[in-house]
């Protein structure tokens, strides 16, 4: 194989996956989605990390080889607390205010900024709301009408 | 390797005879109409632009030199970006995590092609087995409705031009950077190049030994053994961070109520 090549596709397919996760970090609004735009740019990150160490160990430097691995490994370390906290922190917001909107939380800007307001929701469409089905498995239940109808256990 | 940035400025010509240059410019134009807040026919229309652009970026990528792994690595790539573009087009943050989980399966097959056999793993095992499950999971605990209003629309039509474009002048700067790597990938080599370089990779102490994660072990706790350990003390912090940050206490006021209640 082609070790120049392989490490510039490498380099590419990592500099277009950090594009994107910056577009969606800027453009996306719920704080979950923001977040996984940042592991996104990680993401990047580490592929043009492997791309750069498979590269020089094909030049025979063992130390720079790993390196690129090494590095790997820590920003997967750093990704997992760095979601345990997001998390954490996002649900006190969540309960906090009810929604994942970043917008709702504002009243944080600075002072002299204009509030943004929304101009126009657009209306969701049916097809849109489509959801995941399962496959339904195993035999119906048998249910009784009158534990229906009473609700018993309620 | 270009010495520096301005010393070789493209003209015009050459910049409307690189086929990057149109694919990122049909990539712009179809990240704008996929992204939220609806377009007339923006999911068609963007997903249309998009393909041209991947297929012209993908034309003009150096070929890796034979077949199967050149049609391996497009697969993977091809996974990879089109779920990460529809990550960030999907509108309901389910089936964001769903897509991003997918783009890490991807991720991973790159790692497993490249040699990085274990980090493939630990990312399938970390990424999509515990942090993409951990967003569902937040997911479904603070917005149990799934849809909502703003994620259907963005910060406005300017940010989302904004945004685009700044994506679009990085991938262009850095395509730009990477111009003198690609006059040495483009240059067919000659066969004892590329066996001198796969004796290298196969080496004893190589990415693609026999050996690979005994190495790997090696080089991460001999060399990288005070950041091993700094790593393990991170995650702690983190571990005692987010418990103290998600505990529920009352307030301070209606617990010194109740104890003089008492």
């Amino acid at each position: 194989m082609n070790e120049v090549a392989l490490l510039y596709n490498f380099l590419i397919v990592g500099g277009v996956l950090f594009a994107l996760g910056l577009i969606g970090f800027i453009v996306r609004r719920n704080l979950i989605v923001m977040f996984l735009c940042a592991e996104l740019m990680l993401q990047g990150v580490s592929i043009s990390l492997i791309g750069w160490g498979r590269y020089h160990g094909s030049l025979g430097g063992s130390t720079d080889a790993w390196g690129g691995q090494m590095l790997v490994i820590f920003i997967i370390t750093v990704a997992a607390c760095e979601a345990g906290i997001a998390m954490a922190l996002i649900l006190m917001l969540a309960r906090r205010i009810g929604k994942l909107d970043s917008a709702a939380w504002q009243n944080l800007r600075e002072d002299g900024q204009p509030i943004y307001v929304d101009r126009e929701v657009p209306e969701e469409r049916t097809e849109d709301r489509v959801w995941p089905h399962l496959t339904p498995a195993g035999i119906q239940p048998l249910t009784d009408p009158d534990i229906i109808i009473h609700r018993p256990r309620v | 390797m270009t010495p520096t940035l301005l010393a070789e400025l493209p003209t015009v010509t050459e910049i409307c005879s690189c086929l990057t240059f149109w694919g990122l410019l049909s990539a712009v134009v179809g990240l704008w109409l996929l992204l939220p807040a609806r377009v007339w026919f923006g999911k068609q229309l963007g997903s249309l632009f998009a393909a041209v652009a991947g297929a012209l970026v993908a034309y003009d990528l150096p070929r890796l030199g034979n077949w199967p792994d050149q049609g391996v690595f497009w697969l993977l790539a091809l996974i990879t970006i089109g779920a990460a573009v529809a990550m960030i087009a999907s509108q309901s943050p389910v089936y964001s995590a769903i897509w991003f989980a997918l783009s890490l399966l991807g991720t991973a097959g790159l790692f497993f092609q490249s040699g990085a056999q274990f980090l493939g793993v630990a990312t399938v095992v970390v990424y999509a087995g515990a942090i993409v499950v951990t967003f569902l999971f937040v997911i479904m605990l603070a917005q149990p409705e799934g849809h909502s209003s703003f994620d259907r629309l963005s910060w406005g039509g300017l940010p989302k031009v904004l945004a685009v474009v700044t994506a679009g002048l990085l991938l262009g700067m850095l395509t730009f950077m990477l111009g003198g790597l690609k006059k040495d990938a483009v240059k067919p080599l000659a066969a004892d190049a590329i066996a001198a370089s796969t004796a290298h990779l196969k080496a004893s102490d190589g990415i693609l030994a026999p050996k690979h994660m005994a190495n790997l072990g090696r080089h991460l706790f001999s060399e990288q053994l005070i950041a091993v350990e700094l790593a393990g003390t991170l995650l702690l912090v983190a571990l005692v961070g987010a418990v103290a940050i998600a505990m529920q206490r009352r307030p301070r006021l209606e617990r010194a109520i109740e104890e003089a209640l008492r």
